[in-house]
């Protein structure tokens, strides 16, 4: 792992670890709902201060805390239009088959790539430090697939293009 | 038909609405006295550095830090001199800095290290400095710290 890289995510694992203290709460404002108040945002005491962490103005993550959920959303590094366009699909990609990853959102919150809600139900069940070890490993492979990703689709056009190509040599 | 009215908030004038300002005791002091408060204290920072002396600088600019929403200027003030501070101190200082701070100082310079996070590329911020001080802070204050960042009402 880069040396740049390894504090980032130290921040993140922290963060995440300190926000996912979680208990159950049902909505004060409609009786015998229960919704995360992070996403109801009907009463301002259950919300708690959202914390950023920037690599730097193109990597970051923003960590929104409340009393019953939290919401941790990833600005994906992209340096070229490649990047942004394959970024794009692979976070719809999975965005696409939230349920399989359980703690992933449908939709990123804005200015960010994807976004996950971590609910109290989701730490009754599974285990607290695993869910970080997820997100921690998300953050690790999302970088190495895109350049992967993009390193194939560089190779695979150069040979398209000489096969087409060869056509007018001779 | 006249539809608008659903449109009004009717929880807002709610007898026992919960408003923002009940949420924390609000600054002492107004906008102009907090502006001042924060140029003594950056020129108190200032000869404080030339000395070398980063803990006192660090306490001097950490205590009665200013909050609440009207005193941006002042804020924004403080902000530059911590970072200042921050930027020059040596990456091996850092452990034992920390380590002698109080606990009311190292939430209040947590608070500053998240909101500094908050704006990447403002001023000479460095995301690298803040994440190796925020790595060091989190060794020596533990996660508790981070907790009462997130809790506190009394954003920097």
């Amino acid at each position: 792992m880069s040396n740049t890289l390894r504090p980032y995510l130290a921040a993140v694992r922290s963060t995440v670890t300190a926000a996912l203290t979680l208990e159950n709460f049902a909505s004060q404002v409609v009786e015998r709902h229960n919704k995360p108040e992070v996403e109801a945002g009907s009463s301002k005491e259950a919300l708690l201060n959202p914390l950023t962490i920037s690599r730097n103005e193109n990597e970051r993550v923003l960590i929104e805390p409340s009393v019953n959920s939290i919401r941790l959303s990833i600005k994906i590094k992209q340096a070229d239009e490649i990047e942004r366009i394959l970024c794009h699909k692979f976070a719809r990609f999975l965005m696409q088959r939230a349920e399989s990853f359980i703690v992933l959102r449908r939709k990123p919150v804005t200015g960010y790539d994807i976004s996950f809600l971590i609910t109290n139900f989701h730490t009754e069940t599974m285990l607290k430090h695993k869910i970080v070890d997820f997100i921690i490993n998300f953050m690790e492979e999302v970088d190495k697939e895109i350049s992967e990703m993009k390193l194939s689709l560089n190779a695979r056009a150069r040979v398209v293009a000489e096969s087409y190509l060869t056509a007018f040599t001779s | 038909m006249d539809r608008e009215f659903r449109k009004i908030d009717i929880d807002a004038y709610d007898e026992d609405v919960l408003l923002e300002t009940e949420l924390y005791e609000p600054y002492p002091y107004d906008p102009a006295t907090a502006l001042d408060q924060a140029k003594q204290r950056a020129a108190a920072v200032r000869s404080s550095l030339a000395k070398g002396d980063v803990p006192g600088a660090l306490g001097n600019i950490l205590d009665e830090a200013p909050y609440g929403p009207n005193v941006e200027d002042a804020k924004t003030l403080t902000l530059q001199t911590l970072v200042t501070i921050l930027n020059s101190t040596k990456s091996t200082d850092i452990p034992g800095v920390v380590k002698s701070l109080s606990q009311d100082r190292q939430d209040t310079l947590m608070k500053y290290l998240y909101k500094g996070m908050g704006m990447p590329g403002w001023g000479d911020l460095s995301g690298s400095v803040l994440l190796g001080w925020h790595e060091k802070l989190t060794e020596a204050a533990g996660i508790g710290c981070i907790v009462r960042t997130m809790t506190d009402r009394k954003t920097v």
